[in-house]
């Protein structure tokens, strides 16, 4: 086991490099100047040269990313344009909201996938297997910004009984939190049916009850715990989604998250601040990947670990 | 003999297990009668499709939607099983009945150790705490003669070979003390020598415990060397059922003794197997009257317009062999003439 | 002596078994180690052992399915180790194989006589005219009906796919025929049928059978010689009746006492072996055999034994052990 996490850490080495290379060239290539950002539009040509010069972006491309790497592994993710305040100070907090966002968001699929996808199951071809698993399709059809207007249409402005956007209390969380983890839930719940399914034909589980376990252990205990193993891949998969989605949530209900952070940079041009933003994704991303894969592993007893 | 007086451990009457398909209900099982009594081996013979292992998985009623058991009766020492509600009926599973399969490598769960597997069928039946249970299953393991129980007990299925897992799965089926075994195909997927240990220990055990068992199987060496009493199925139906030794010395079905003469024989030399022609009829297609008339060589127009019982033998029959009942109407009064199959001898 | 029709010598197949941080090899496993015999033309040659033994390794390796890691297989005196992959597949004509699960084996989108006629196309033998009289009389060989040809393999029973991998495997006129397992996912009835064919395919087309089973029954009625391989090695080769009549190595004792015999009247002395096969991976030093052998003394465990013959054996009897005559005089004294 230690063996296998540490070559998967090794793995990661020439992950990271990639990702930050992308964040790195895709700043470069998109059109417009840093330097005519920062000095503004009235700034003489002499102006311009001296900012490239003192930002460093008249060495060649390899120096700037050997230079912004050395940065990143300080931490130093460099200054925004706009207020010149470190990258880092301006992420950090709305990563923190962006990251409770996802967390919710996931509470809510994997609760609600978990439980309908088992469900579905056991009643298969029965009318609560083709109700679940519609409601599946559309969960997953509808676009969860409309599914948040919808929300607050109902709760907060009918009903009265949940606000309409800010993020801190607990009713604040409950909307975002449903219109986050709706789409999830049903991936889950169709995965966890599909796992099931093939699960609960499996050898072992009739050996579970010709000794005599109850129906609901043999579900539960016995079938679940091996359909888990393909299930967990894909809820490492929703976390990201979750977290690179989440910016269509965040305007919805006005949360200061890290994906509204990105769309104000990108249109202020503030580019440090995406590719910081892009990093810190990136990175969580790659993170999250590699605990699936350790929890993958931990479940399925199968796999040599070595 | 006095078996007979005695109540047996099992007695299956009239089993018809279906299965309800979108082309319609298809019998697997039509019709099956047959008793096991303690310290008893009942072989049930067959190949694919003759529907044996349909009937082991009703008795333990592991018979799973779309299939159904439509009708007979099933008692284990003269209380009908069939009338039992499922939570009833889930106290006898593993405890008074158990069974064992044939894919030793898929038969135990992947995530858990043995040892708790085994655990898991003593804590549900004899309402062990969790690590007298523990030790139970230890104590099992050694008695199905593995090697370093303590240890293994901790180990996960994948880390057991395949005659390892067998025994375990023995373990479980035998920690409460059954009165009854049913091992489907336990050996085929094993190899012969892991074969040899495996039929030994069962025989061992039954020896120790007085169990009956229940051997399904498609091998008659398997059954020439652990069975007492024989059930031969075909298509669904039970054709024969006789003693071993009888069975063996003077088969009476023409399948049985097609069966018999086509083994290829590793003890004697065979100039040519006989070929059964043809193939099992697929249950859309039954034939109406006997179902074995189409491959069989004797074949007359009786067996083609009508389906034979099974029954004791009262025509074209030697005295010394009617203990046994077969499902052919050479040994009915209606059949007029000899005996086609006298004459065929049979391997031996 | 007849020049045989193909040979191994000191054939090896070695797979390398991956770990540690950095993936490397960290093992082989000894699938088939140093194993060399020869096929005579016409006769079926048996290898016989239980799983893991290498026998259907042994199978691959000589047709290069799987390229062994060291060895020579000749074809009518031709090295194919030294063919350049076209070569090879010319060759290939020559030598068919039959696997266990024909259905796996067979296209399920192509009609059989689609998969007859593609079998033909690629060796080139037939010309594309003459192509559906080949696949009528192929169907007939192997006992079809010439018109199930327009069907897909799902429509037939196993017996009968069974029938159209041999069909396919006739399709090019082949001298040498690899059984592998191919008669062991069929019931009792239709495997006679099908044991029945391949006897008569011998006699009436000339061909060379290499069987390779773990069924001794099967072994016993359709081979010639056979070879018993245990971990990688042979541990015997013999005419049939002297390794069924008399049998030397003690682990073929062994597994021919294991099989259960269809005669309750038969009662007979069973040598049970305690334990499992060792891991290919780490085979015992020694004679492979000892942590088993009731028979194993203080050579067996350093010195590994050469296949050879004594006096009181047929010369094309050997035997890889060392106690082949205390065995033998042990056997003499319990019967009197």
């Amino acid at each position: 086991m230690h063996i296998f996490i540490l070559r998967r850490l090794l793995q990661l080495i020439p992950v990271l490099f990639g990702v930050t290379l992308v964040a790195f060239l895709i700043i470069q290539l998109v059109p417009g100047d840093v330097a005519q950002v920062m000095a503004g539009e009235a700034a003489s040509q002499a102006q311009l040269d001296q900012m490239r010069e003192n930002l460093g972006l008249n060495d060649p491309l390899i120096v700037q990313y050997g230079r912004f790497l050395g940065d990143l592994v300080m931490f130093d993710l460099g200054e925004s344009v706009r207020t010149g305040q470190p990258v880092m100070d301006i992420i950090a907090p709305r990563f923190i909201i962006t990251v409770e966002l996802a967390l919710w968001g996931m509470v809510v699929a994997v609760s609600v996938g978990l439980f309908f996808g088992i469900l579905s199951a056991t009643y298969r071809n029965t009318i609560r297997d083709y109700g679940t698993m519609t409601l599946a399709v559309v969960g997953l059809s509808m676009p969860n910004f409309w599914l948040g207007l919808l929300l607050i249409y109902w709760f907060s402005i009918q009903l009265g009984v949940l606000p309409t956007s800010g993020w801190g209390t607990w009713q604040q969380v409950i909307m975002p939190a449903i219109t986050m983890g709706t789409a999830g839930a049903a991936v889950i719940a169709r995965m966890t049916r599909s796992s099931m399914l093939e699960v609960i034909d499996q050898d072992y589980v009739r050996t579970a009850r010709a000794k005599g376990v109850s129906e609901r252990l043999v579900v539960y205990k016995h079938a679940f715990r091996n359909a888990l193993i393909p299930v967990v891949t894909v809820i490492g998969l929703q976390f990201g989604y979750f977290l690179s989605g989440a910016v269509l949530t965040e305007n919805v209900f006005a949360i200061n998250g890290l994906g509204r952070l990105v769309v104000d940079a990108i249109s202020q041009r503030d580019f440090p601040v995406v590719q910081g933003a892009v990093i810190v994704l990136a990175i969580t991303f790659v993170f999250v990947n590699f605990l699936v894969d350790i929890a993958y592993r931990v479940l399925n007893k199968r796999i040599d670990l070595n | 003999m006095a078996s007979n007086e005695q109540t047996p451990v099992l007695e299956v009457k009239g089993l018809q297990t279906s299965f309800f398909t979108p082309d319609g209900e298809v019998k697997a099982v039509d019709g099956v009668d047959f008793s096991v009594n303690s310290n008893e081996t009942l072989g049930i013979v067959g190949e694919s499709g003759s529907g044996k292992s349909i009937t082991s998985l009703s008795v333990m009623r592991l018979i799973q939607h779309p299939g159904k058991i439509v009708g007979g009766t099933i008692e284990l020492s003269g209380e009908d099983l069939l009338k039992k509600s499922k939570q009833q009926f889930a106290k006898y599973r593993g405890n008074r009945l158990s069974m064992i399969f044939q894919e030793p490598m898929t038969s135990l769960n992947p995530v858990f150790t043995v040892g708790s597997q085994i655990a898991e069928a003593v804590r549900i039946h004899k309402k062990l705490d969790k690590k007298a249970a523990w030790q139970e299953a230890v104590n099992m393991l050694k008695l199905v003669g593995i090697p370093a129980p303590e240890d293994r007990a901790k180990r996960y299925p994948h880390e057991l070979s395949g005659g390892m897992r067998q025994r375990v799965m023995i373990a479980i089926a035998l920690s409460c003390d059954p009165e009854l075994l049913i091992a489907d195909e336990p050996t085929t997927a094993l190899d012969v020598t892991i074969q040899a240990q495996i039929l030994e220990l069962i025989k061992e055990l039954q020896e120790k415990s007085g169990m009956a068992v229940l051997m399904i199987t498609h091998d008659l060496g398997v059954i020439a060397e652990t069975a007492d009493k024989v059930v031969v199925m075909y298509a669904g139906e039970v054709v024969e059922q006789a003693d071993v030794k009888t069975l063996f010395k003077q088969p009476l079905h023409p399948y049985t003794q097609g069966l018999m003469n086509a083994i290829p024989r590793h003890d004697i030399d065979l100039d040519e197997l006989e070929m059964i022609p043809g193939t099992v009829p697929t249950p859309q297609n039954m034939p109406s009257g006997c179902r074995f008339a189409e491959r069989c060589p004797y074949a007359r127009d009786l067996c083609v317009e009508k389906h034979p019982e099974l029954a004791t033998p009262s025509n074209n029959v030697d005295e010394a062999v009617t203990t046994g009942q077969t499902r052919c109407w050479i040994y009915t009064d209606e059949w007029d003439g000899p005996n086609p199959t006298k004459g065929v001898a049979t391997n031996q | 002596m007849t020049t045989p029709l193909f040979e191994a010598k000191n054939l090896q197949k070695y797979f390398p078994v991956k770990g540690g941080i950095l993936n490397r090899t960290q093992a082989q496993v000894k699938a088939v180690d140093d194993v060399s015999f020869a096929i005579n033309p016409g006769e079926t040659l048996s290898i016989v052992g239980e799983s893991g033994c290498g026998k259907s390794t042994t199978g691959r390796a000589i047709l290069r399915l799987d390229d062994p890691t060291d060895g020579e297989i000749l074809f009518e005196g031709q090295n194919l180790m030294e063919l350049s992959k076209s070569d090879l597949r010319q060759k290939r004509k020559e030598m068919q194989i039959i696997f266990q699960d024909p259905y796996a084996s067979l296209n399920p989108r192509q009609k059989v006589k689609q998969i007859l006629d593609e079998a033909m196309a690629i060796q080139g033998v037939v010309s594309k005219a003459k192509r559906p009289e080949r696949i009528r009389e192929l169907m007939e060989v192997v006992g079809l009906r010439p018109e199930q040809a327009e069907r897909y393999p799902f429509q037939f029973s196993g017996g009968q796919r069974q029938r159209i991998g041999i069909a396919r495997a006739l399709s090019v006129d082949p001298k040498l025929i690899v059984c592998d397992e191919a008669v062991s996912a069929l019931d009792v009835s239709t495997q006679a049928q099908v044991l029945n064919l391949l006897k008569k395919l011998q006699k009436d087309l000339d061909l060379t059978y290499l069987f390779i089973s773990h069924d001794l029954g099967v072994v016993r009625h359709i081979s010639d010689r056979v070879i018993v391989m245990y971990l990688g090695k042979i541990v015997e080769i013999a005419d049939k009746k002297d390794l069924f009549d008399s049998p030397r190595h003690p682990y073929t004792r062994a597994l021919l006492s294991a099989i259960p015999i269809p005669d309750p009247s038969k009662s007979r002395e069973r040598i049970v072996l305690q334990g499992d096969v060792p891991s290919p991976m780490n085979p015992p030093a020694g004679c492979r055999f000892h942590t088993r052998c009731p028979f194993a003394t203080d050579i067996c465990k350093t010195e590994e034994p050469e296949l050879r013959s004594t006096t009181f054996m047929n010369e094309t009897h050997k035997a890889a052990c060392h106690h082949i005559e205390k065995i033998a005089e042990t056997e003499k004294t319990s019967i009197v």
